[in-house]
Formats: structure tokens, sequence, C-alpha cells
């Protein structure tokens, strides 16, 4: 059974905003997008907010907008959005190849970014591919506007650094510099609509074979999607070389902590991660035979 | 995506085999097709089933007050209200004998055996009351030591679940003499095998409609395979078997999980006891629990072999988890205990089978029913004695095929063609130039099964089905049968054969089907029996009809009956086709002449005695189906993935009555198959149910088919369903997880034993082989 | 109990109400309002089974709530067709064989219609890709590729529907 709740849908952000803050006053308002996370939990737990807030009528946030090198995505653009969008493979390669093996179609055309970080499921698809891509989070409340480094954002296993009257009102980034490979590959229990076993994103520039750039990011292999930067540094600044690069899947799979769960093993995680990081890293590298 | 046909005669039919527009299509496309959750009725209550959270466990109270006082709620009925309250479960048949010992409790009294057993039961004015309601009863449940594995069910001082011993179903098979068969091998290898639960996963959630009407008859309008079972709810609600009726609707896939009762003995009851229309719709949730799964299996072979590829002797080993209840279990063991031969000859082989009870979910029909697990086994039992003796799969088949009038391992020959080889060769050339690997981390492999498989039910059930075919005075023709259409085209087939007839055309043909007081009574739509049951009924009442009208117009033409024929709304006569005339003006004739212009028939299958039960020796089945399937696969041996990127099915299936229909099976159970071998687990953690979703229990999505499927269907029109077809349902699916398995082990080099493949099973499997190396 | 509130939607055109709580999905309000063409599978948006298009997107109506959806143009299987004028998809799932139990059909036609929409010229995978929301555990999803296949060259090749 669907939890009970009030519904607010706010015509504009500054009502939306005005809404958010009466989460400082003891009402818990939460707000709904494409509902493809919020409306699973609430018929789970049969718990609900005191009130839904339906951004829907937001049309301001459901813009892509690309100024030169920099990406702005508002919180309503759909996955769908940035699978369609022409430029998208140019500003976010690994983002859109993860778009493509995101959830089906209709969970495509209402999930957002925003919702996914805002949820910030380990398991989530699209962060990993943001994380590489340096996204920055943005963050209003009624009287302010912050940006947060995404790889700041998460503080712990769906805990975030957000106040509880902010609202995401964009995710933004700008586009990796010509000659950088932006990679993501997903491992599930099947190709199709399935939920992430292991999932793996990376960046990589490389300046005459020397490495002058590196992500790697890791989706359901610990409490919340994060960096190996420990596996980058191995990385940054040497002569890419395939041995190099075994070097830093390994250092990438140790810094994983996964769990069991009906879908694998911890174990078969710690495995497949470095598998897939060295696999995409090699690639990115041009170092596959 | 390509079907290629092959005929082995030149027979015509204008309507037959032709790959007509099912008569149900255009409905479903349009959305106007009623599915018996689309029915209400006014002055309705909603209703829910409250399900036990434990798998075993001690009812100590159940305090319904709060929820009673709930505005909205009209009726609350536990295991209190219904004392003598216990639903046979057994076969229905048409014998009216009962055979097994298969009750289970509606509603759970003092003691519940699996993870969702209802506890009771929830009518209020709207859906949202109920499920309310639902909240707000309060119980005590005290865990009990459960059981959750056949071994752990087998040992002595175990919990005691159900039958002696926690053994609810034995059979044996001894033919010729294994001690001197494996003397005579040069090789002797045994494996172990283990399938998984599986859960059919129809799209449509069990749901039902039930009202009583002003001569106390309780009706109900339900998602169903069976009609019949009004029988057992009367029984179950006390009420006499004419005080039930069963209405179908259009069925949203079935698969076996809608063989049993669902939900109509609880809606018979919430009916009869507020005297009001009642619906229940099973959510997702409900529906995991409502219906029994596929049993998990574990077979072992022991094949004696010669160097040169004669397999000497078989001993078969067989548990099964039964789960907390009955079911069908002992009968899905039967047909796994004697479908465990394969299509081969084997001289000497005893087969020994026991089904188990545990606290896990009860198991029951599912398409293939036993004959799959038995597949899975034999299949790949194959490959491995191919590989110990150093011979290539198919070759080793090759020497060991049964052959058209050889006997099945219970003494019975077989009368059918029998084209396993054929088959084989075809889909194993049907892959045509292996794939080249896309990688350095990514194998190639093949892999190839055959099958044995019956259609139609044990003959010692005695099976009956009964049609009505009727022409109107416009020549439009109505049909009645009781069968259920649980999207297979069951019904358009047999518009299809009565068309062919009598002359008419597809359209002009309606069926009416599955309601138990109104159509004649046709049996379930299950056992791959639909055609070849109800088939044969309209064939042959549709021909009686076609006899009177061809003797008439042979009349009217001065000819012998054998001169005419009727095609295309004519009458007419072969040779001289000027002389004919319109269908209309023949029926204006007989009806002059009271020219009788409908019949009712009964068509019986062949009748049995059981089997010996020492020996297993007799008579089971009235015919079987054979087949192949080849699978090209690519594995990953680093992350374990597995795609799929060829298929080839190559079935007899006797006669197409709809090829798109055949092909529409074969493309469906192949994809089914797939999800049987890499994907799909129901997985019960002592006892409870870990995987509740569709996020979790994985069947195959269209990004999981095969990057090439092929279907070749042969006829070798020997079948015993009209027009010599065979039954195809069950049969499309029972190769296809074996082949899939055998490609995987000719990728990757060894063989994981238990299902489904998983990438972390391959993964495994390859990191073993390398420390063994 | 939550909130109760009549609600307009307007479904295939039309302007339709319903008293509906805050918390009842588009898919409990579209059935409510005897739009049966929609089916429901999962309650989740695993299955598909209930997708319709809104404003012109398929969407599982499981996971919309009713609210939510005022103002917005809903359009169901049963409006896809115009009287007896089927739709080239409709036609094509009927002709080829698309479809066996059925009840995949309304959630699968429609996430097919919004796939044509946005790229009237699908490949094979993206077929694949566009379709794999929707279950079907009858076809095997071949003839229902060759449906697709069919009505996207009908639409073309018809200039429109």
């Amino acid at each position: 059974m669907l939890a009970e709740f009030n519904f607010k849908k706010p015509q504009s952000l500054g009502e939306a905003l005005e809404l958010m803050a009466e989460n400082n006053n003891g009402t818990r308002v939460v707000p709904f997008a494409g509902g493809s996370n919020l409306m699973l939990e609430m018929r789970a737990s049969g718990q609900g907010p005191d009130v839904l807030m339906d951004v829907g009528a937001l049309q301001e946030l459901r813009s892509i907008t690309i100024e030169g090198d920099s990406v702005t995505v508002g919180a309503r653009a759909t996955v769908s959005d940035i699978l369609e969008h022409p430029q998208m493979k140019q500003y976010a390669p690994a983002l859109v190849q993860c778009a493509g093996v995101f959830a089906g179609q209709m969970v495509r055309n209402v999930a957002t970014l925003a919702g996914n970080i805002g949820c910030g499921s380990p398991a989530s698809d699209s962060i990993a591919p943001l994380l590489t891509l340096d996204a920055e989070v943005v963050l209003q409340n009624a009287g302010e506007t912050r940006v947060v480094a995404l790889n700041e954002f998460f503080t712990g296993y769906k805990q975030n650094v957000m106040r509880a009257d902010e609202l995401i009102t964009a995710i933004r980034w700008n586009r990796p510099q010509a000659g950088t490979s932006n990679l993501f590959y997903k491992v599930g229990r099947r190709k199709g609509d399935a939920i992430t076993v292991v999932g793996v994103a990376v960046s990589l520039q490389q300046d005459n074979g020397v490495c002058s750039g590196v992500r790697i990011a890791m989706g359901a292999v610990g409490p919340m999607v994060f960096r190996s930067k420990k596996a980058e540094a191995v990385l940054q600044g040497r002569e890419l070389s395939k041995d190099l690069v075994y070097e830093a899947a390994k250092v990438a799979a140790n810094e994983t902590s996964p769990i069991d769960d009906v879908r694998a093993t911890g174990e078969y995680r710690k495995h497949t991660v470095e598998k897939v990081v060295c696999r995409l890293l090699l690639q990115a590298a041009a170092l596959i035979d | 995506m390509s079907s290629q046909l092959q005929t082995g005669s030149n027979v015509k039919h204008k309507q037959v085999g032709r790959p007509l527009v099912r008569t149900d299509a255009p409905g479903k496309a349009m959305g106007k097709t009623r599915y018996a959750g689309d029915y209400v009725m006014p002055d309705m209550l909603h209703s829910v089933v409250l399900r036990s959270p434990l798998a075993s466990a001690t009812l100590k109270s159940l305090d319904i007050s709060e929820a009673q006082a709930l505005p909205g709620v009209v009726c609350i009925i536990t295991g209190k209200d219904l004392p003598e309250g216990m639903a046979a479960t057994d076969i229905p048949g048409q014998t009216g004998r009962k055979r097994l010992d298969t009750d289970s409790q509606i509603l759970v009294h003092t003691r519940v055996r699996y993870h969702g057993e209802p506890m009771a039961l929830i009518a209020a004015e709207t859906k949202a009351i109920a499920e309310k309601a639902r909240s707000l009863i309060k119980y005590d449940l005290e865990p009990l030591e459960g059981v959750f594995s056949t071994e752990d069910a087998l040992k002595p001082g175990a919990p005691q679940v159900q039958g002696k011993g926690n053994i609810i179903g034995k059979h044996q098979v001894r033919k010729g003499d294994i001690d001197m068969g494996f003397a005579a091998a040069d090789h002797i290898v045994e494996r172990t095998y283990n399938t998984q639960f599986i859960e059919h996963a129809f799209l449509e959630p069990e749901v039902g409609l039930a009202w009583v009407n002003e001569d106390d008859v309780i009706n109900i309008r339900v998602s169903t395979q069976v009609i019949e079972h009004f029988r057992t709810i009367a029984e179950a609600v006390g009420v006499p078997h004419n005080k039930v009726r069963i209405m179908g609707a259009m069925v949203g896939g079935g698969f076996g999980g809608k063989e049993d009762i669902t939900v109509e003995v609880f809606l018979a009851l919430l009916a009869k006891s507020t005297g009001r229309p009642v619906k229940m719709v099973y959510s997702r949730e409900d529906s995991w629990f409502g219906h029994g799964k596929r049993h998990p299996y574990k077979i072992t072979y022991r094949t004696g072999v010669t160097n040169d590829g004669k397999v000497t002797a078989v001993k078969v080993d067989i548990v099964s988890d039964s789960g907390a209840y009955v079911y069908l279990s002992p009968y899905v063991l039967m047909y796994c205990t004697l479908a465990s031969q394969g299509p081969y000859r084997v001289d000497n082989i005893n087969i020994d089978a026991v089904s188990v009870s545990t606290n896990n979910m009860y198991t029951s029909a599912f398409r293939g029913f036993g004959a799959c697990q038995a597949a899975i086994a034999y299949e790949q039992q194959m490959d491995e004695v191919a590989n110990v003796i150093g011979m290539s799969p198919v070759e080793f088949r090759r020497k060991n095929y049964i052959k058209t009038g050889e006997t099945t391992c219970t003494g019975w020959p077989i009368e059918s063609a029998v084209w396993t080889e054929q088959c084989v060769d075809q889909a194993m050339q049907g892959l045509g130039e292996p794939t080249k690997p896309s990688g350095p981390h990514i194998r190639i492999g093949r892999g190839v099964a055959a099958y044995q498989q019956s259609y139609g039910r044990l003959t010692w059930l005695h099976d009956t089905s009964e049609c009505w075919v009727g022409v109107e005075m416009d020549g439009t023709v109505v049909v009645r049968s009781g069968v259920t259409d649980i999207g297979a085209g069951q019904t358009s087939a047999l518009g299809q054969i009565a068309a062919e007839l009598l002359g008419v055309n597809l359209d002009q043909v309606v069926i009416y089907n599955s309601d138990s007081a109104v159509t004649p009574l046709a049996g379930t739509s299950t056992a791959s029996r639909a055609l070849y049951m109800t088939g044969n009924a309209c064939k042959n009442a549709a021909m009686a009809i076609r006899e009177r009208f061809l003797t008439r117009t042979a009349k009217e033409f001065g000819v012998a009956a054998d001169q005419v024929d009727l095609a295309d709304n004519k009458a007419f006569v072969i040779d001289e086709p000027e002389k004919s005339m319109s269908l209309r003006e023949l029926i204006a004739i007989t009806a002059t002449e009271g020219i009788h212009r409908s019949e009712l028939v009964q068509f019986n299958a062949p009748f049995s005695d059981p089997i010996d039960p020492e020996t297993g020796q007799g008579r089971v089945h009235p015919d079987y189906a054979y087949g192949a399937q080849a699978i090209e696969v690519a594995v990953d041996t680093e992350t374990g993935e597995i795609t799929v990127l060829k298929s080839v099915a190559a079935h007899d299936v006797g006669q197409c009555i709809n090829l798109a229909a055949v092909e529409g099976q074969i493309e469906g159970g192949t994809v089914m198959g797939l999800g049987y071998a890499l994907s799909e687990e129901m997985i019960y953690k002592d006892g409870q149910l870990m995987t509740p979703s569709f996020s979790e229990y994985l069947i195959p999505t269209s990004m999981d088919t095969p990057q090439e499927h092929k279907s070749i269907i042969l006829e070798s029109r020997s079948g015993l369903g009209p027009f010599g077809s065979k039954g195809i349902g069950e049969p499309a699916l029972t190769p296809v997880a074996p082949a899939t398995a055998n490609a995987v082990a000719d990728a990757i080099g060894v063989r994981v034993m238990d299902f489904p493949l998983t990438p972390e099973k391959i993964v495994n499997a390859l990191k073993e082989a390398e420390a063994q190396s | 109990m939550s909130e109760l509130k009549l609600i307009t939607l307007k479904i295939n055109g039309q302007e339709e109400s319903l008293k509906a709580a805050s918390n009842m999905t588009l898919l409990e309000a579209l059935r409510e309002l005897h739009h049966f063409e929609v089916k429901c599978g999962c309650e989740k948006g695993d299955c598909g089974a209930c997708a319709v298009l809104v404003d012109g997107e398929a969407v599982d109506t499981c996971l919309m709530l009713s609210w939510s959806a005022q103002g917005r143009e809903i359009t169901t299987l049963a409006g896809l067709s115009d009287g007896e004028n089927l739709h080239p998809l409709q036609k094509a799932f009927i002709e080829k064989g698309g479809v066996q139990c059925g009840y995949c059909t309304p959630g699968m036609i429609m996430a097919s219609k919004s796939m044509l929409d946005k790229n009237p010229n699908p490949s094979m995978d993206d077929m694949r890709v566009g379709l794999s929301g929707n279950l079907c555990r009858c076809t095997g999803y071949t003839k229902i590729f060759e449906a697709v296949d069919c009505a996207a060259t009908e639409i073309r090749d018809g200039g429109g529907e």
C-alpha cells in the first residue's frame, strides 16, 4: 500500500523553496520528480513524508544548457533527455553510455539525474559517470545558492551534505578536454533493465603516453558511489602501460568494500570491479592489442 | 529472425497451417479485450489476503476487532471460521476419483507452513479500506523450527511438514539389467545436476470476481487455466457441484501457474458470506505467494558407455522439493521420472525418484511439468559423457537416438514419427559459421539439446474433451468449448479447424469458451493438450456436420459424396466446379429438410490402467513430441557475463495449425528457456522469499534475447492431434536451457552444475579450473 | 486516510473527473475510470504493462500520481485508434503475431509509439533498448520487433500515421 501524504505542486521555484523551508519547522517536505525511487520506497515502507512536493510544474528546471565548454542540466531533465541530446555524446560520453543501459524507457522518461543524486543509492548508475566529469551539484534554498562538488557531496550510505531545506536545482560540468577518453560499463544480472552489480566509469587524458588526468569512479561496491583516488594517483603523471593499469585496477579494487546481496557476493564484485576498471582503462589508453 | 517450414507430404489445406491472424489478436491490440480483472459490478466489494510473514510458525492468536471496526470493512474471514476448511488440490480429472491426499488448508488454523500462507480474508467497500484493515489485524506468531532443504527434510528427526518422513511422492522404473549394462561399459560417468525454484511470471497477476445469483449459484469470473475447478471449489465451500459456475476470460499468461486454484475459494467464501459481488486482485507481491513455483530438482545420472559411444546402462536418482503443500508435486515427479530417459534408447535403466516436503514455498505445475528438469540433466549428461569418450556431442547422440517404433523406458512403443536426428542436425546446421570472439576475454561456445516430451495427460487419468460446433443460417459458424485461452491461441486454433472443414473463412467463426455452465467441458489448458484434445473434439464435431453437408451436396448434383467438397463458402463437385452452390443455399436446403447442422463431440484420449508401481512399465502418455535446440553464446571470462548470440530451434510439430502461433510458441519458449538457464531464480533463505520483485526475479527483457533466432518447423503429420499435429507449448521450452548450458560449458571448458548460470558462478568455475590446472 | 479531491484528467482528448486520494496513482485512476486497456503488472515500474503516453512520452502510470497528471495529455492504447481505423503499430502487432496473451500489449505498443515518435527508423539495437522496460513472457519479443519494424516502415512510407 502506498504511503499517505499531503500533495503540493508549486508553480515556481520560489514557491518550491518556500515549501522546502518548512523542513526547518518540523514538517518533512520531500521533492518528487520521476518517482522511480520514491514511489517504491513509499510502497515498501508504507511511510511517506508530511508533504510530497511535485516539482513537475517547474519548467525552468527541465532545461539542458550548453555554454561553451560548460553544460548545466536542470534538476528535472530526465535520463531520456540526456540520451537524446545531440551534443551530449561530446559533453558526457560515459553518461550517455550509462543512460543507454539505465532502467527501461518509461523510467528513463521520468527519472532525473538530480533524483539519482538526491537518493544516493550506491547502485545508482549515473553517479559514477558524473564523478568522472568532476560534476558539481547546485543547491538552493530560499536564501542562497551554493555549489558542491559531487565528489564531496556524499558522506555515507544515502547520506549527503544537503541541508534539510535545500533543493538540487541543477548539475553542471565541463566537457572533457580534447583527447580525453570517458567510458562507462555496467555489469548486471541481465542485460536489460538491470540493477547494477558493478558499475564503473573512467576518464583518462594522456599527453604523449603520459597520464595527464584520470578519474576512476565505481558503483555498487561500497556504501556510496566513489572515486578511487589511490588508483588515480597510481596513474597520474606516469607513463601508461599495461602493467601500470593492472596495478591501478588492483588498487581500485582494494578500495572497495562491497556487500553480499541477492545479486552477487562481495567477493564477486571485488573481482569484477578490478577487471572492469582494468578493461576500461586499457580501452581509454588504447592499450588493447 | 527467420523461420522455415518443412512438410512431410503434399497435403493441401485452405486454413490449417497458414500464419493467419488469430481471432483474439485485434481485440487485444485495440485494448478492447476484457480480462478477468476488467469486470466490475454494482455494489462490488474489494478484498485482500493477510499472509504470514514467517515460513514456519504457530498462530497463537489473531485479533480482528480493530480491523472489523474500521468503517467500510464488511467481512473478515479467518481459519476459525472454517472448521473444516480444507481445499483439495488433486489433479482435476474426469474420472471423479480422488487419488492422493493433497488437501491444504484454505486459511491457517494454527500451523503456518510457508512464507506467505494466507491467514485471513478481508472484504471492504474500497481496496484502500481493505488494505488498511489488513494492517490493523493483530496476530501472534510463534516461530517453529522449520526445514528448508530436501537433505535436511530427509534426516531422521527432521521437523515434519507433509507425508511420512516428509516424503510425498515416489516413483521408480526398472527396465533391463543395469548391473549387466554397467559391466559392459568401458566408462561410467556420474554427475549431479541441480535446478532452482522458478516463477511463472505471467504478466497478469491472479484475479477474480465472484457473486451469488438468484439461484444461489456462486459465479466466479477468474483468470484460470482450469474452469473445472468448480467441483473442488464447491466442495471446499460446502455447496453442490452445480452451484458453482466458473467463467474464464482471456488469460494474461498461465504457463502452469494458473493450473491450481488461486483466488476462487477465497472469492466464493467472501461472496457467500456477504451476499455481494466481491473482487480480488492480487498484487505482484501476492502473486509470488499465490501459486506454486517450479520445483528445484537434484538429479544424478550414472551412465555406462562403450568406447564407440553406445549407452549400456543408466541409473537416475531424482529428488525434488515439493515445498510446504503437495499440490501437483507427485505428478510432476512422475513426469520427470518418465522423461529422464530422454530421446535415447536405453535398454537397461533404473530410475528412483522422490519428492520431499519442506517449509519452502510450495511447488506445482510449470510449463514442461518435470520434463524440463529431466532434460536439463540428461542433455548435460550426454555432453559430459561425449566429452569423456572424446566424441562430438552430436555424433554421440546419433549413436543412441530412440527410433520410431522403439519403446520408452516404460516399455511402451512410440507410434508417431521420431525425428530427433533431423531436428538435431538441422538445428546445428542452422547456427552457420561460428561467430568470431569480439575480444581477448571472450570465448564462443555452442551447444545442442534434444528431447522427448509427452503431450496430453497421463493415460490412466482418462482424459476427455468436448466441443460443440454449429453452422448458422447465413453460413457463419459457432464453436462452443470450455477450453481456456491462455494466450497461445487455443480458441483461434479451434476456429481454424472448423473453418477448414466447413469451407468458410476464419473471420466467419465465433468461438465461445471457458464457461463451466454453458460451454461443453474441454478439460484443462495444460500438458500441451488443448490442441490435441479439444482440437480433435472440434475437428470431429465439424467433420460430422461436414459429412452431412457433403452427402446432401452429392445428392443435389447426382454424384458420390467423395466427389464433392466445401471451400470458399461453396459446395461443389471437385472435378466439375461449375456444379456448385453457395454454402447459404446448401444450409437452406438442410434447414428445410431438418438435417442437423450442429454437433457435440467428446474426444477420448487413449485410456490405460496405471503403470506397475514396482517396475514403472506400461502405457503412460498418449504420444510424444521430438525436436532440438542449438545455441551459440559468448562468455566474458573476466566478468562471467553471457551473451546469447544465436538460437536455432527445430521441432517436429506434426502439423502446424497456425504457423505464426507455432513460431510464437517456439520464440517465447526459447526466451523463457534462456531465463531458466541464465538469470531466473526465486531465492528462499530459511523459507523467506528474497526476490519479491521483477527487479530481483529476472525474466529476460528485449535486450536479453538472442541476437539471431531461427525456427525450423518440421511436419511429420504423425501426431495424435487434428491433422496429425503434436503439442508444441511445452516442447518449445524443454531443450533451451540444457542447450544453453552445453554452449556455456563448450565456451569455457568447465561445467557449472547448478542452475542458473550466473556471472558469478562462471567466474568461480573458471577460477577453480585454473587452480586445478 | 489521505486527502480526497475531485481531479480532472485529459484522457484520449476527453476530460474525465474522479475523486482521488493524494496517494492514488495514475494507474489506479485510469482503471477507476474504466480505462481497462491500461494493465497493472507490478506497481513498481519494473514491467511496463501500465505504460501510457503523457504529453507524448511513455511513462509507467504506477510511478505517477494521479494528481500530478492533471493538465497533461494522457493517451492510452484505446486512444491510438480512430474507431476501426487502427494505428500502424496496432495493425502490425495483429498481423505479425506480436500479440499472444495480450497483457503486455497495451504498454508494449505505447512504448513502441513513444520510441518511434523520437526515432522513426530504429535499428534492431534501438528497439531492444527502447522496449527493455516492457516485460513480455509469451512472445520472446521476436514478433514484437518484427511488428515495430513493420509499423515504422509503414509510418515512414505513408508519410504519417
